[in-house]
């Protein structure tokens, strides 16, 4: 799972690193798994504020 | 040393200075939002005093991941317009430079600078909204605001790429129009919607003043603001330091820090000090002035003489007063903080007064010099950036009832219905 780019203990030759996410589906799935996270939170908070107004009509 | 071990150094300490100097920026902006949170948690009555501050901390909290999704992309790829222009994928969240890169140190302390940019717009709409926001309608609005929005306005006026630059010069250093005209008629556009707090307006549609339960949090909040635009101002500026160019303004030309000293402290004071008097000593209107003050002069605060600058600022605290009055009598709108007023008000009066006082200043290359249809251009596309995805998006939440606080739970208070919270245990 380790995702280093470079040689074993040495930063010879590394430029940019993503540590965990590089291969292109892996940045592909990290950022909708955010877009996701963000989307359902506010849909769940959302739910919550009509559960709140239907118990204080 | 050697010629090229001298320029390596050179280049090299320039790089961590640059580096250093946006990432102080960006942790003084973050003041920002201490001053917002407790400006509009004083400015609360108690029983929505929790629910007011949580709302400050989401803005800010959902405003930095989808600014890393989209927001940065979105400032980078549209100065064209609305087409696109091709950037071989800088700026998506997949770029090898939207990470730690060795070879790269600008565009992470850019991109925070820029997030908080976008976390302070969308907290210029909060304040008018507390007290019958749903918060996760106000949270959806605020990543709009902040991560569509403004930054659609930024590249077409604060970049130099920017179409409203490169066509007509539109001059606008310090974000008068970007940022504060965008978010007041962004604000302005939900209020019409959203409709006033339960017990502001009589039928016989007088007003009735509202008052919120901690003058001194408000007091304290509005000077954090201040010290926290320092960093949003100082953010304002390019650090072309490995070009070993010193300061440019995002427009590519010469400028100082200096100049934004000047003309920052001498706005603010101009603006206190026109609305201490026009106001007869309210303190919520001077400290108000104050930030007015600043946002009259934000469009030229590398070009204006500081004594200028202090009588634009009195000019600032004066006119958001009537301006105010004006826009809760025509519309019946519940600004609960003056946003629409203090932000789109003077934030339009700072871009036109380049034009009116400004004119013929060059940038840099091809790009206009300044002129007074540039910046009416300007200000005109910033009113209807704001206005516009405010007024509709914000329609279309109220006709599925997304949008604002049933009455029952407003009357209740949302702090102890939605969150099973109170601010204080001695009520």
């Amino acid at each position: 799972m380790n995702s280093w780019p470079g040689p074993e203990n040495s930063w010879e030759g590394v430029d940019a690193y993503f540590t965990w996410a590089n291969s292109p589906g892996m940045l592909v799935f990290i950022s909708l798994l955010v877009a996701v996270i963000l989307a359902g939170i506010i849909w769940s908070a959302a739910r919550h504020e009509s559960e709140v107004a239907d118990k204080n009509k | 040393m050697t010629l090229e071990e001298l320029n390596t150094f050179v280049t090299t300490q320039a790089n961590v200075s640059m580096e250093a100097y946006y990432w102080w920026c960006t942790a003084f902006m973050v003041i920002i939002h201490v001053g917002f949170l407790m400006y509009e948690v004083g400015a609360t009555r108690m029983k929505n005093a929790v629910s007011s501050g949580v709302k400050n901390l989401l803005a800010f909290a959902f405003m930095i991941p989808t600014f890393w999704l989209f927001g940065w992309y979105i400032y980078l790829a549209f100065p064209a317009g609305f087409v696109p222009i091709d950037l071989e994928g800088y700026g998506t969240p997949w770029n090898v430079s939207m990470g730690p890169m060795l070879s790269d140190q600008a565009t992470g302390v850019f991109w925070a600078a820029f997030t908080l940019f976008a976390c302070t717009t969308a907290s210029i709409f909060s304040g008018a909204v507390i007290e019958r926001i749903r918060l996760s309608a106000f949270t959806f609005l605020a990543v709009i605001l902040g991560s569509v929005v403004w930054i659609t306005g930024a590249s077409w006026g604060w970049h130099p790429d920017g179409w409203l630059v490169t066509g007509f010069g539109y001059h606008d250093v310090g974000a008068a129009g970007v940022v504060h005209t965008i978010a007041g008629w962004f604000a302005f556009g939900v209020l019409l919607n959203l409709g006033p707090r339960i017990g502001k307006y009589n039928e016989d549609g007088t007003a009735n003043e509202i008052e919120g339960h901690s003058l001194i949090s408000s007091f304290i909040g509005l000077l954090m603001l201040i010290v926290g635009f320092f960093g949003f101002l100082g953010g304002c500026l390019i650090w072309a330091g490995s070009d070993l160019g010193g300061w440019i303004n995002i427009y590519g030309a010469p400028a100082t820090l200096s100049s934004f000293a000047f003309n920052t402290l001498m706005g603010l004071s101009g603006g206190m000090i026109g609305a201490f008097w026009y106001s007869k000593g309210n303190p919520f209107w001077m400290m108000s002035g104050g930030l007015a003050g600043i946002f009259i002069c934000a469009g030229g605060l590398d070009i204006w003489y500081p004594g200028f600058a202090f009588v634009l600022g009195v000019v600032g605290g004066i006119v958001i007063i009537p301006a105010n009055n004006w826009l809760h009598n025509t519309f019946k709108i519940d600004d609960c903080v003056g946003a629409v007023s203090v932000h789109g008000v003077a934030g339009i009066l700072g871009v036109l007064m380049v034009g009116i006082f400004a004119s013929g200043y060059p940038a840099s290359g091809d790009i206009p010099p300044t002129s007074f249809v540039g910046q009416l251009v300007g200000v005109i596309t910033m009113i209807a950036l704001g206005f516009i995805p405010g007024y509709v998006i914000s329609l279309l939440m109220k006709s599925i009832g997304w949008l604002r606080v049933p009455d029952s739970v407003q009357l209740a208070g949302i702090d102890s219905a939605e969150l099973g919270l109170n601010a204080y245990a001695d009520k």
